[in-house]
């Protein structure tokens, strides 16, 4: 049996209000290409930073060639041969791709300068070895996404990584860079001596190119090291989902023959999308599925006048429309966004939960002479933050004191008190402990029942299952698909998967 | 020529041969002897300055103290040549180290508290100000030896002053710096991007404290160069030099959030802002024009370089979507 | 906690308020002349000033940005001032209308490039504070406003309380009031503030963060013209020179009220009186530095020192909140 490079020996690491790994393990054999999976929220990422030195466990070892190691910077796990593959992140756009391969160890000529012919020679090396057709000369930023990809790989050569972590990788890649790509790691693997931990949410990359199979499931492992000729498509699905402890109280499905609300006809964007039609009934909750990049938040956010809609028609209430700001959207078409990243978009940690939870509202409240002091906002929200149940020792509390569950319970409320007609909702209950993701699906399925349409987005396959009235599938910018739900988990989720993956 | 074409100076570069083109086509006496010598010098004093600003720029920061500290090492010299009669030498090292110490204590603070850099380095210009004018209690220093005035009067040949020697010198070194060491590589990817190069190992401290200190040692230098060519040490030398400094390099495409400057184009930034000027003083425009039309470059070119970006950015979306 | 401690205890504001006062018994105990009628007015006519300029910019590092171009747009606010009343002879009133209306046109100038470019506000009001001053010294040919009417200037010299106070201070502190008022009981105050602390969220949740950047900088040509107006009627004359070169006179006092306010300079919070106390005591020790005869030139010295000082503080006082905060 072959060595274990790199392992995780009972790892816990304990955020504030949520346990993001709970006694982990994983074991990476060397030359192996070993996936990492698990959906938003499961720990992965998380381990991820613990392995690139980012975070620090809580519990539990952290292993390399069987030494036992602990990382106090990214710089040190680089030192100690673990590299990161981000999208373009890791490179410096304006230099060449020859000087940021070589940028560690810059060869010098006599004098003591910079030698860059031989930094072009030298990198070309390693360009090589990658089979890569880049003149070493190229600036970066003149680069497409693949290619930039492909330079950091190299450049994890080049600093001689031995352990390549790749995160997404396939994401904004075409079919054929993406084959590319796994030849590449294959041959790389086999002549290079690497190991690979890949992260991925495309199963049949997986299948493809892995050797073996760690899933996490909030913060746990479901399955550990397990040889991927054992597993086949729906045991990983299962074990990634797990369904026991996440049933849903199903929504009855509601008269669909309720007229649209919200219509897109032939949307195109500036950041991509193509043809986009779609339509949202009063009182529905539409979900769109579709993995990372598929361009979901993104068109939200077009719909909301923060990026440039190029051609099509907005349709509300029988009449076309045309949103220019998040402001619009809000005062005169009541149409609200609850943002996934609830700490950059959604709230303002700095700030207190009153402020936090009526900002929506105070242009509505405002009395004369812009009048609105803290009783009128706060008569307005109590009510909507009692409802949600959110625990916070006062409204005078910084949001950034809160737990992430109470966080999301307020950018939710701060929604539910402004009163719009139509919410896009997107990903509401990742990084959020089991208690409040049912409190949270409870009162989505309310909202819709009360009249609120709702555009939900969420890559947790259960939670729209059991939410969504009908689901319509997104991949790369264009809707591949629609499909009315009809709560039967097995059905929907195959013909979800059916629909991405053509 | 399309490489030739991307390059920030190029553009520059032209713009400069063709205005003097035209100018001493309108007024010959742009091209006079004693009009290029004026023009030489202003270069000279300024190629210092913006290099000093330059090199923060470079690492996404900003340096407000630039002119104290070129003022403070002004009156050093002439005080310690005069008062302690010391000679030009190790008066010239003293005001040198100083440099280096404002320099040093500007990139410390800055790094070691992560305070932005504009409000440390405007504590330390009224901080290094008021000991310039504690020291001098607003009077100037005269008596300075006359191989500085020399050196700051006289000519090599034709219209070419001695002074420009050292600032032609800097800019060369600077050159070296950005393009051909590890050190001026470092600054520019740590300008790029902080995250990635603390990745790489390159030490922040290291950079921010260095990138200071050679500001510092720049501005202590034209402090001294504007000694030889006024011939004594007012407190108020580098009272004007925070306009000129960030012009300069913005003119030349630097981009003020970091990792972009081009020490060539920065110098054509100098030298247009120095054409324009003596233009304006040649057909006799109001001096009090040139303040304004500094300022009204600055947005031009910050707008340019402002466009430029976003086009770069809108290239690599429609790329990656493709 | 048990022992209730009223919270305004806790704050930044009334640490700043001993400090005053013990400054203020100091001095007065170990100098002379520092508690004399005339110290105290000349004191309230400069402070007045200098917590106008320092409110001026507070409410620009709000949206993260700063205000370069201050001093230049208060002295040309002032000249245009000078130039209605003198050369114009419109009526006072309709003058110091027309001068707040030219000083927030500046300031959306301002405001409207640094939104429009995306650039940072540093070398935008870098390059309009060289514009409003070039043109200010160009289009007045470097030349002051002396034959003001008189009613504008007595103003200035007035004496009020028993002649210790200058109206001009009272006209600061009502300035406090209002902008207290506006950042705290309306609409629009919190939403400055919600656009300063997090753009992208206050965006989602239907703020125009541009507008409210623009307003910001109007607000503070506003009050930057304020100022102006004040020394004006304090010095009697609008001079080109009254805020130095480029108005660079003005920025020390301008960054150095709010920081010790407490406002942060990466923006999202306001102190109007914190701003208002952080005056006053770079005022106290000022004028105490003169009167303990460390002489004039060494001032500016010490200022910068304790500009470097307070700044520091904020940051210890940053990092040991945050501690706090993950403790609790």
């Amino acid at each position: 049996m072959s060595k274990n490079i790199l392992e995780l020996a009972n790892v816990t690491k304990n955020f504030p209000g949520v346990k993001a790994l709970d006694d982990a393990n994983f074991r990476l054999k060397k030359g192996s290409i070993h996936a990492l999976l698990g959906e938003n929220g499961a720990g992965k990422s998380t381990m991820i930073k613990i392995i690139t030195g980012v975070y620090k466990q809580d519990f539990g070892d952290l292993i390399i060639n069987y030494n036992k190691k602990s990382f106090s910077s990214p710089n040190e796990a680089n030192k100690s041969g673990i590299s990161v593959v981000h999208q373009e992140r890791n490179l410096i756009r304006r230099f060449s791709v020859g000087e940021n391969l070589m940028l560690n160890n810059l060869p010098k000529n006599n004098l003591g300068l910079i030698d860059y012919d031989q930094v072009a020679e030298q990198s070309q090396k390693w360009l090589d070895i990658m089979d890569l057709d880049i003149n070493p000369n190229t600036i970066v930023s003149e680069l497409t996404v693949a290619k930039m990809q492909l330079c950091e790989i190299a450049k994890a050569l080049s600093l001689e990584s031995k352990i390549l972590l790749l995160d997404e990788p396939t994401s904004s890649l075409s079919p054929q860079d993406t084959k590319n790509l796994f030849s590449l790691l294959k041959r790389l693997v086999k002549e290079q001596d690497v190991s690979i931990v890949f992260v991925s949410h495309k199963l049949e990359e997986v299948f493809e190119i892995c050797d073996e199979v760690t899933v996490l499931r909030d913060g746990k492992n479901a399955c550990e090291s397990e040889n991927i000729k054992n597993l086949d498509r729906q045991k990983l699905v299962k074990l990634m989902i797990g369904r026991d402890e996440q049933i849903i109280k199903s929504k009855e499905n509601k008269n669909t023959l309720n007229e649209n609300l919200l219509e897109l006809i032939n949307i195109n964007t500036d950041l991509g999308h193509k043809e986009i039609s779609l339509s949202l009934k009063k009182g529905e909750i539409l979900g769109l599925y579709g993995l990372v990049g598929a361009g979901r938040t993104e068109l939200i956010k077009c719909l909301l006048g923060l990026d440039k809609i190029i051609s099509g028609k907005l349709i509300l209430n029988k009449e076309e429309i045309i949103i220019h700001s998040p402001q619009q959207a809000l005062e005169k078409f009541k149409i609200g966004y609850i943002s996934e990243d609830r700490k950059k978009e959604g709230l303002i940690l700095m700030h207190d939960v009153l402020t936090n939870s009526g900002i929506t509202v105070w242009s509505k409240l405002k009395k004369i002479l812009y009048f609105l002091n803290n009783s009128i906002i706060y008569n307005h929200v109590d009510p909507y933050v009692k409802k949600l149940e959110v625990k916070t020792p006062s409204y005078k509390q910084l949001v950034s004191n809160l737990s992430g569950g109470n966080q999301q319970k307020i950018s939710v409320a701060k929604w539910l008190a402004s009163g719009t007609d139509i919410l896009f909702i997107d990903e509401p209950t990742v990084g959020i402990d089991i208690k409040t993701k049912a409190y949270l699906h409870e009162l989505i399925i309310n909202l819709s029942k009360n009249g609120t349409s709702i555009i939900l987005i969420t890559s947790d396959m259960p939670e729209m299952i059991g939410l969504a009235d009908r689901i319509i599938t997104m991949k790369d910018f264009k809707v591949v698909g629609e499909t009315v739900n009809n709560h039967n988990y097995d059905d929907m989720s195959a013909s979800i998967m059916a629909n991405i993956h053509e | 020529m399309s490489n030739l074409l991307k390059k920030d100076w190029f553009g520059l570069g032209l713009v400069i041969i063709l205005g003097s083109i035209i100018i001493s086509f309108f007024k010959p006496a742009f091209v006079s002897p004693f009009n290029l010598y004026v023009l030489m010098l202003s270069v000279s004093l300024m190629l210092v300055v913006a290099m000093s600003q330059m090199i923060i720029i470079a690492i996404g920061q900003m340096n407000l103290s630039v002119g104290a500290i070129g003022g403070l090492v002004a009156i050093s010299f002439t005080g310690l040549m005069e008062v302690y009669d010391l000679s030009i030498l190790p008066a010239m090292f003293i005001g040198l180290g100083i440099g280096i110490i404002c320099g040093f204590i500007n990139g410390y603070i800055t790094v070691k508290t992560g305070i932005s850099a504009f409000i440390i380095t405007l504590a330390t210009l009224y901080i290094f100000k008021g000991m310039n004018l504690g020291i001098t209690e607003a009077q100037p220093f005269y008596e300075i030896p006359e191989a500085v005035k020399y050196f700051g009067n006289a000519k090599i040949f034709g219209p070419i002053p001695y002074l420009i020697i050292i600032p032609v010198i800097i800019t060369f070194l600077m050159w070296v710096l950005m393009n051909r060491t590890s050190l001026g590589r470092y600054m520019l990817a740590y300008g790029n991007n902080v995250q990635s190069s603390e990745l790489m190992g390159i030490s922040s401290t290291k950079i921010v404290v260095y990138a200071h200190i050679i500001s510092g040692l720049l501005a202590a230098i034209g402090g001294m160069l504007v000694v030889c060519r006024l011939q004594l040490g007012t407190p108020n030398i580098g009272d004007s030099w925070l306009l000129p400094s960030f012009a300069a390099p913005v003119i030349g495409g630097a981009i003020l959030a970091g990792g972009k400057v081009d020490v060539i184009a920065t110098a054509f930034g100098v030298i247009l802002v120095a054409i324009i000027s003596q233009t304006l003083v040649i057909f006799k425009i109001d001096p009090f024009f040139v303040q304004i039309f500094l300022g009204f470059m600055i947005l031009i070119a910050v707008f340019i370089n402002r466009y430029r970006e976003y086009r770069e950015e809108r290239r690599n979306k429609v790329f990656s979507n493709e | 906690m048990k022992n209730k401690i009223p919270d305004f205890v806790k704050t930044n504001q009334f640490g700043l308020l001993l400090l005053v006062i013990v400054f203020i018994l100091l001095f007065t105990f170990t100098t002379d002349g520092f508690s004399s009628r005339f110290n105290i007015y000349a004191l309230s006519r400069v402070v007045a000033i200098d917590i106008m300029i320092g409110l001026a910019m507070m409410v620009v590092i709000l949206t993260g940005g700063l205000n370069l171009s201050l001093g230049a747009l208060g002295v040309s606010a002032a000249m245009f001032g000078g130039w209605c009343m003198e050369s114009m002879g419109i009526p006072i009133s309709i003058s110091i209308v027309l001068i707040l209306i030219f000083g927030s046109f500046l300031g959306w100038i301002n405001g409207y490039v640094t939104v429009k470019t995306g650039v940072h506000s540093f070398i935008v009001t870098l390059a309009t504070m060289s514009i409003y001053f070039g043109f200010m010294t160009l289009l007045t040919e470097a030349e002051a406003f002396r034959k003001l009417p008189e009613a504008f200037t007595d103003f200035g010299s007035m004496k009020l309380f028993k002649k210790y106070i200058s109206p001009l201070l009272l006209l600061s502190i009502l300035t406090c009031f209002i902008l207290y008022y506006l950042f705290k009981f309306t609409d629009l105050g919190r939403k400055l503030i919600a656009a300063g602390a997090n753009p992208d969220a206050a965006e989602l949740s239907g703020i125009s963060v541009s507008r409210m950047f623009i307003y910001c900088h109007m607000l503070s040509g506003f009050l930057a013209a304020v100022a102006g107006i004040m020394l004006t009627a304090r010095i009697g004359a609008a001079i080109p020179s009254m805020a130095g070169h480029l108005g660079f006179d003005w920025l020390l006092p301008a960054f150095l009220a709010p920081v010790i306010g407490g406002t942060l300079l990466s923006g999202g919070k306001v102190t109007v009186f914190g701003t208002m106390l952080g005056a006053i005591l770079v005022t106290l020790i000022n004028n105490g530095l003169y009167l303990i005869d460390v002489g004039e030139f060494w001032v500016r010295f010490f200022l910068g020192l304790i500009l470097l000082f307070a700044v520091l503080l904020d940051r210890a006082r940053e990092y040991f909140t945050s501690k706090n905060s993950i403790v609790s």
